[in-house]
C-alpha cells in the first residue's frame, strides 16, 4: 500500500513519532527542534488535508491497522467531526510558528526540545483520538494528550504553575478513569470495543442498569475534559498560568477533545431503545445556559487578561452544549461550527494577549492602557478575536450563536435565545473594555511606552488567526453544509 | 437479591472506586490524592479483568491440546496499557509534588492556598 | 411593480468610503493626505448616490446581491426610493460636515484616528440605507456604532470616557435585542428581506407579532432616542461638535429612525400593522417624547446640551408620524428625516463656530452674538423658525403633512400636539435669537464672522431649509423621491390623498 493509503494512521504516528524524537535529536541543539517540529507538523497537516479530500470524494472511510479487519483488530475511522484534524493541526503549526521567539523567554534552554516534543505528542493524541474506531484506543490517545497537557502546564515558571498543573492533572485523572471505567463497562455488556459496533450491541444488553452508569461515567468524564460547568474549577488556573501558545492549544484544542467526546458518546448511545437521551440533553442544556452566564460574569469581574479569557472558554463551551442540548439539525450543526470557530478565535485570543504580555512584561489588564499604540498589530488583532468571541456579525463566532439561537426557537425556548443573546452581550461587554483599554487610555505603566511590536513569527501567527477569526463568519454556510452529515446521527435523538 | 449477585463485580468495583474519589476529594496532602487516585485505578481494572472471566475458562494459550472455553484476552491486554497509562500519570504527578514542595514549601493544599 | 436592474452602484458607494477610510488609516498623519482622503470618501460617495436619482425616480430599483453567509442571511444591497432618499440626506450633509470638521478639529489630536472613522462612518450609513435585509441593516447599524465610538470618546478625559460609556451600553443592548428580533423574525417568517407591504403577513401568532414590534422597534428605538431609551444622547455632548452633528442630524440617530420606520413599513407592512394596532402606542410614546423632549429642552443653558434635548423632541416627530399609518403622515415622516437632519445641523455648525470663535457655549454668553457673527446667526434663525414651523421654511412642510395625516387617521389630538410642540419650540428658540439681536451688552461688539470654511458649510445648510421648505416639488428635489417611497409602502397608483 502507498503512503497515501496510510494516511489516516500516519496522522497519528507523524507527530507523535515526530515528537518523541525530538528530545533525543536535539538535546545538544535545543534551539533547532523548532524546525524539526514545524516540519513535522506541517507534514500532519498536509496529510490531513489528503485526507478530507478523499473524504469529499469518496465519504467517510476506515483503516484497519496492521490489516487485521474490525471488530478484531484496531480500527481508525475518517468522518467529517474528524475533519477537525485538519484545523487542529493548523492551529498547532501556527502556535509552534508562535514559540520560536516567545518559549526561549519562558522556558529554560534546556527544556526547550520538551516543550516541543509535548506539543507534538498533544497534536498526535488529538489526532488519534478523533480518527479512532475503537473505545480503548480512545482511552489511550486521551490520555496521550493528557498527560502531555498537565506537562505543558507545569512548563512555565513560578510557583503558581506547578500547582495549576497539579490540580489539572488530578482532576484530568479522574475523568479519564470514569471514562475507562465507562469503557469497561460497555466492553462487559456487549464484548467489543469497537465503537458502532458497541453501539449496535447495547441495546441487546440485558439490564438497563450498566448502560445507564456507562453513559453516566462517559458524560461526567468528558464533561471534566470539556470544562463544563460546574466541572470547568481546573480551566481558568491552569489556562492562565500555562505559557501562552499553551494556553492557547488548551482553550482551543484540548477542551474541544471533551466535546467530541461528548458527541461521540450521544451518537454511540442514540441507537439504545429503552434508554431515553431526553432528560441527558436536557440536563446538558442547563448546565451550558448556566455556564454561559456564569463565564461571562466571572470573566467580567477578573482583573487578569489571561483568566479572563480563559473564563471565556466556559462560556464558549456552554454555547456548544446548549447546541449539543437542543440537538436539532439546526443548533448541532451551529454547535459543531462553533467548536471549530471557536478554536480558531481562542487561538487568537490567548497568542494576541501573549504577545502583549510578553512584550510589555505586564498582564493586569489596566496596565495595559494604551499598548495599542505601541503594538498595534498585536491589539488590532486581540480587538478582531474579542468581536468575534463575543459574537458580533459577521465574525466567526457569530455563525454558532445565530444557529443555536435559532434552534431555541425552533424548539420553543425563547428564554434560551434569551440566554444565548444576553451572554454574548456580557461578553462584548468585557471585550468593549479590553479594547478601550488598549487603545483610548493613555499610558499607565512605564513599560507600556517602552514596549515595541511583537517579532515578525508572533505577528505572523497572530494576524492569521485573527483574519480567519473574521473571515471564517462569511464562511458559515460551506461550514454549515459540511458538518450537517456527521451530525446527522445525533439529531435523530432530539 | 439475585440482581445483586449476579452483578457483585460491579458493586465491588463501584465500592472501591468511591474510596479513592473519597481520597481524592477530602484529602488535602497531595501524595494522598495521588494515593486516592492510585485506588480508583485499582477498581477500575480490576472491573475490566473481571469482565474478561469466563465460567470454567483457561488461560488462552493457542497449542495442540488447547481446549475451550477460553478467557478472553482482551481485557489483559487493556489493563496492561491501562497500567502504563496509570504509572506515568503517578510518576508526573510526583514530579509535579516535588516541585510544588520546592517552590511552595508545603504538599498540603489548604496550606498552598495561603501561600498564593 | 418597481423594475429591479442588477448595478454595481449600491455596494460601490459604501466600498468606495469604506477604502477612502483606509487611506486615512494609512496615510493620515499627513494633513494634506487626511484632507484628500476624507473628502474623496464623501465625494464619491455623494457622486454614486445622486447619479442614481433619476433611475430611481423613473420606477427602478438597484439591486447588488454580495453572497449568503449563513442559510438565510445573505449580505445584499437594494437601492429603493426610501433608502436612497435616506442615502442623498446623508451623503449631502457628508460632504457639508467633513468640510466643517477639517476646519473644526484643526490642531486637534489623534486626527488620523478621527477622519479615519468618520470617513468609515460614512460608508457605513449608505450601506444602511441600502440594506436589502434585515441582516444587512443590523450588521452596518453595529458597524456604525463601533465606529461612532472613538469619535465620541475623541476628547479621551472622564466625561467622554462616561458618556462613551453610556453610548455604548445603550446601543448595544438596543443592537442585542434586535438580534433577538430579527431571530424571531427569521425563525416566523423564513426570510430577512425588507419588502414593500412587509414579511410578516402569514404569521398568525399575535404574541410572537408584538414580541418582534418590541424587539425590533425598541432595539432600533434606543438610536432614535425614544423616550424612555434617550439618556445617551444627551451624554454624548460631549464629543466635539463635528461629531455632535453626525450624531444628532445625520448618521446615528437617522439611522434609528430609519430602521423604525423599515420595520414598520417593510417587515410588518402597512396592512397588517393596522390590524394588529401596536402603532397606535408607539405614536403615543412619540408624542410624549416630542413634549417631554421639548420641556427638558427648555430647561438647559448650555446651547448644546439644548440642542440635544430638541433633537430627541424632533426625532419622535419621525417615530409619530410613521406611526399614524396614513399616506399623507408616511410622507411627512419621509420629508422629515431630510427637514430635520438639515435644520439641526445649521444648529450645531452655528453652535461649534460659537465656540470656535468666542468659546461660549452657554445661552447666556451670546447676549448681542449676532453682532459679532451676523452671517452665522442669521443661518441660526432661519433653522430655529423652520423648527417652529414657519410657513416656507423646512419644519412647516413637516407639520402640514403630519397634521394631514392624523386627521386622516382620526387623531385630531396630535394637530393639537403639533401646535403645543410648535409653540415649545418657539418657547426655547426665540431667547437665543432674542439674545443674540436685542439684548444689549454694554460693550461694543467687534465684528468677529466664522472663517470661510466653517461659514460655507453653514450657509449651504441653511439654503437647504428654505429650499426645502419653498421648493420642495421642485425636479431634482428629494420631494418626488419620497412620493414614490410612499406609494410604495402603501401599494397606492397616483397621488398622495
Amino acid at each position: 500500500m502507498s503512503a497515501a493509503a496510510h494516511g489516516l494512521a500516519l496522522v497519528v504516528l507523524v507527530p507523535i513519532v515526530g515528537g518523541a524524537l525530538i528530545p533525543a535529536l536535539f538535546r545538544r541543539f535545543p534551539t533547532a527542534a523548532w524546525g524539526f517540529a514545524l516540519a513535522s507538523s506541517a507534514l500532519t497537516l498536509a496529510i490531513s488535508i489528503s485526507l478530507i479530500r478523499r473524504l469529499l470524494a469518496e465519504g467517510p472511510f476506515s483503516y484497519a491497522a496492521g490489516g487485521w479487519p474490525p471488530p478484531y483488530g484496531v480500527a481508525l475511522h475518517f468522518d467529517r467531526f474528524g475533519a477537525a484534524i485538519a484545523v487542529f493541526s493548523m492551529i498547532t503549526l501556527l502556535v509552534l510558528i508562535f514559540s520560536r521567539r516567545y518559549i526561549p523567554a519562558v522556558v529554560p534552554i534546556a527544556r526547550i526540545p520538551l516543550y516541543y516534543a509535548l506539543v507534538m505528542i498533544n497534536l498526535g493524541g488529538m489526532n488519534g483520538f478523533l480518527v479512532t474506531g475503537d473505545l480503548f484506543n480512545l482511552f489511550v490517545f486521551m490520555e496521550v494528550f493528557s498527560v502531555s497537557a498537565y506537562a505543558l502546564v507545569a512548563m512555565a515558571r513560578g510557583p503558581q504553575a506547578g500547582l495549576a498543573a497539579i490540580k489539572y492533572l488530578l482532576l484530568g485523572a479522574v475523568s479519564s478513569l470514569l471514562v475507562l471505567f465507562a469503557i469497561g463497562l460497555i466492553f462487559a455488556q456487549t464484548g467489543t470495543l469497537n465503537m458502532a459496533d458497541a453501539a449496535g450491541r447495547l441495546d441487546a444488553a440485558a439490564s438497563i442498569v450498566p448502560t445507564a452508569l456507562a453513559l453516566g461515567a462517559l458524560t461526567i468524564g468528558f464533561m471534566v475534559k470539556a470544562a463544563l460547568f460546574p466541572l470547568h474549577v481546573w480551566l481558568p488556573d491552569a489556562h492562565a498560568s500555562a505559557p501562552a501558545p499553551v494556553s492557547a492549544l488548551l482553550s482551543a484544542v484540548v477542551v474541544k477533545a471533551g466535546v467530541i467526546g461528548i458527541i461521540r458518546t450521544l451518537q454511540t448511545f442514540s441507537d439504545h431503545g429503552s434508554l431515553q437521551l431526553m432528560p441527558l440533553q436536557s440536563l446538558l442544556i442547563w448546565l451550558g445556559a448556566i455556564a454561559v452566564l456564569w463565564g461571562a460574569v466571572a470573566a467580567l469581574v477578573q482583573s487578569d487578561l489571561k483568566r479572563l479569557l480563559a473564563y471565556s472558554t466556559v462560556t464558549n463551551i456552554g454555547y456548544i452544549f446548549i447546541g449539543l442540548g437542543i440537538g436539532s439539525a439546526t443548533a448541532a450543526s451551529g454547535a459543531a461550527v462553533h467548536i471549530i470557530n471557536h478554536a480558531v478565535i481562542k487561538a487568537a485570543l490567548f497568542l494576541a494577549a501573549g504577545a502583549l504580555i510578553h512584550q510589555s512584561g505586564l498582564r493586569h489588564i489596566d496596565d495595559l492602557r494604551g499598548l495599542g499604540e505601541r503594538m498595534p498589530l498585536s491589539a488590532l488583532a486581540l480587538g478582531v478575536a474579542l468581536l468575534a468571541v463575543a459574537g458580533v456579525p459577521p465574525t466567526a463566532g457569530f455563525v454558532g450563536k445565530w444557529q443555536i439561537g435559532l434552534g431555541a426557537l425552533e424548539t420553543g425556548r425563547p428564554l434560551l435565545m434569551g440566554v444565548v443573546i444576553v451572554g454574548g452581550l456580557l461578553v462584548l461587554t468585557y471585550g468593549v473594555r479590553i479594547i478601550n483599554t488598549l487603545f483610548f487610555r493613555p499610558p499607565l505603566h512605564v513599560r507600556v511606552v517602552t514596549s515595541r511590536e511583537a517579532p515578525p513569527s508572533m505577528l505572523a501567527a497572530i494576524l492569521l488567526l485573527a483574519a480567519s477569526s473574521f473571515l471564517l463568519g462569511l464562511a458559515g454556510k460551506p461550514m454549515l453544509d459540511f458538518v450537517a452529515p456527521a451530525i446527522l446521527p445525533l439529531t435523530d435523538t432530539g | 437479591m439475585n440482581v445483586l449477585l449476579t452483578h457483585v463485580d460491579y458493586i465491588a468495583a463501584v465500592a472501591i472506586f468511591l474510596v479513592g474519589l473519597y481520597i481524592l476529594l477530602v484529602k488535602q496532602n497531595l501524595l494522598k490524592k495521588i494515593l486516592g487516585l492510585n485506588i480508583m485505578e485499582t477498581a477500575v481494572f480490576a472491573f475490566i479483568v473481571t469482565a474478561g472471566m469466563t465460567d470454567n475458562g483457561v488461560p488462552p494459550l493457542l497449542g495442540p491440546d488447547a481446549v475451550g472455553p477460553f478467557a478472553s484476552p482482551l481485557p489483559h491486554a487493556l489493563v496492561l496499557t491501562g497500567i502504563v497509562v496509570a504509572v506515568s500519570i503517578t510518576a508526573l504527578a510526583l514530579a509535579l509534588i516535588v516541585r510544588v514542595k520546592r517552590e511552595c514549601g508545603s504538599v498540603e493544599l489548604n496550606e498552598l492556598g495561603k501561600v498564593e | 411593480m418597481p423594475i429591479e436592474l442588477h448595478d454595481l452602484r449600491p455596494v460601490l458607494a459604501p466600498l468606495i468610503s469604506a477604502l477612502c477610510a483606509g487611506g486615512v488609516f494609512v496615510m493620515g498623519t499627513s494633513g494634506r493626505w487626511r484632507a484628500i482622503w476624507s473628502l474623496a470618501a464623501a465625494g464619491l460617495k455623494f457622486v454614486i448616490v445622486w447619479s442614481m436619482l433619476p433611475g430611481t425616480l423613473a420606477g427602478s430599483v438597484y439591486i447588488f446581491r454580495v453572497g449568503e453567509i449563513l442559510p438565510g442571511l445573505s449580505i445584499a444591497f437594494r437601492v429603493d426610493a426610501f433608502g436612497l432618499f435616506y442615502a442623498l440626506v446623508t451623503a449631502t450633509l457628508w460632504v457639508l460636515t467633513t468640510v466643517y470638521a477639517l476646519a473644526y478639529m484643526k490642531g486637534s489630536h489623534a486626527l488620523k484616528r478621527f477622519f479615519g472613522f468618520f470617513a468609515l462612518c460614512i460608508s457605513t450609513t449608505v450601506a444602511i440605507a441600502f440594506a436589502e435585509n434585515l441582516f444587512t441593516l443590523f450588521l452596518f447599524y453595529e458597524l456604525l456604532t463601533v465606529c461612532t465610538y472613538p469619535l465620541v470618546i475623541h476628547d479621551q478625559d472622564a466625561e467622554a470616557r462616561r458618556a462613551g460609556r453610556k453610548y455604548l451600553a445603550y446601543t448595544l443592548c438596543g443592537g442585542a435585542v434586535i438580534l433577538a428580533g430579527m431571530l424571531l423574525v427569521f425563525h416566523s417568517a423564513g426570510t430577512l428581506s425588507l419588502a414593500e407591504g412587509g414579511i410578516l403577513g402569514d404569521v398568525d401568532d399575535h404574541r410572537v407579532l408584538l414580541l418582534i414590534f418590541l424587539t425590533l422597534v425598541g432595539g432600533f428605538g434606543v438610536k432614535a432616542a425614544i423616550m424612555p431609551l434617550h439618556a445617551w444622547l444627551p451624554a454624548a455632548m460631549v464629543a466635539p461638535t463635528p461629531v455632535s452633528a453626525l450624531l444628532h442630524a445625520v448618521a446615528v440617530v437617522k439611522a434609528g429612525a430609519f430602521g423604525v420606520v423599515r420595520v414598520l413599513y417593510d417587515v410588518f407592512g402597512v396592512n397588517l400593522l393596522k390590524s394588529l394596532g401596536f402603532a397606535t402606542w408607539l405614536g403615543y410614546l412619540a408624542g410624549f417624547t416630542i413634549i417631554a423632549g421639548s420641556i427638558m429642552a427648555l430647561r438647559q443653558n448650555r446651547l448644546k446640551a439644548r440642542l440635544a434635548w430638541s433633537t430627541i423632541s424632533q426625532l419622535s416627530y419621525i417615530l409619530l408620524a410613521a406611526s399614524l399609518l396614513t399616506p399623507a403622515a408616511a410622507l411627512a415622516a419621509i420629508i422629515h428625516l431630510a427637514n430635520q437632519a438639515f435644520t439641526k445641523i445649521t444648529m450645531f455648525f452655528v453652535a461649534g463656530a460659537i465656540e470656535h470663535n468666542t468659546g461660549k457655549t452657554h445661552i447666556d454668553q451670546l447676549d448681542g452674538i449676532g453682532y459679532r457673527m451676523p452671517w452665522t446667526m442669521a443661518a441660526f434663525t432661519i433653522a430655529g423658525l423652520s423648527f417652529m414651523g414657519v410657513p416656507l421654511l423646512a419644519g412647516f412642510i413637516t407639520k402640514w403633512y403630519l397634521s394631514l395625516g392624523a386627521l386622516a387617521a382620526d387623531s385630531g389630538g396630535f394637530v393639537a400636539l403639533m401646535a403645543l410642540s410648535g409653540l415649545l419650540n418657539a418657547a426655547y428658540w426665540l431667547p437665543i435669537i432674542y439674545r443674540a439681536y436685542f439684548r444689549e451688552t454694554g460693550i461694543p461688539q467687534l465684528r468677529e464672522e466664522t472663517p470661510w470654511m466653517l461659514l460655507a458649510p453653514i450657509g449651504i445648510c441653511a439654503g437647504y431649509v428654505i429650499l426645502l421648505g419653498t421648493g420642495a416639488q421642485a425636479p431634482l428635489m428629494p420631494f418626488s423621491l419620497a412620493e414614490s417611497a410612499v406609494r410604495l409602502a402603501f401599494g397606492l397608483e397616483g397621488g398622495i390623498p
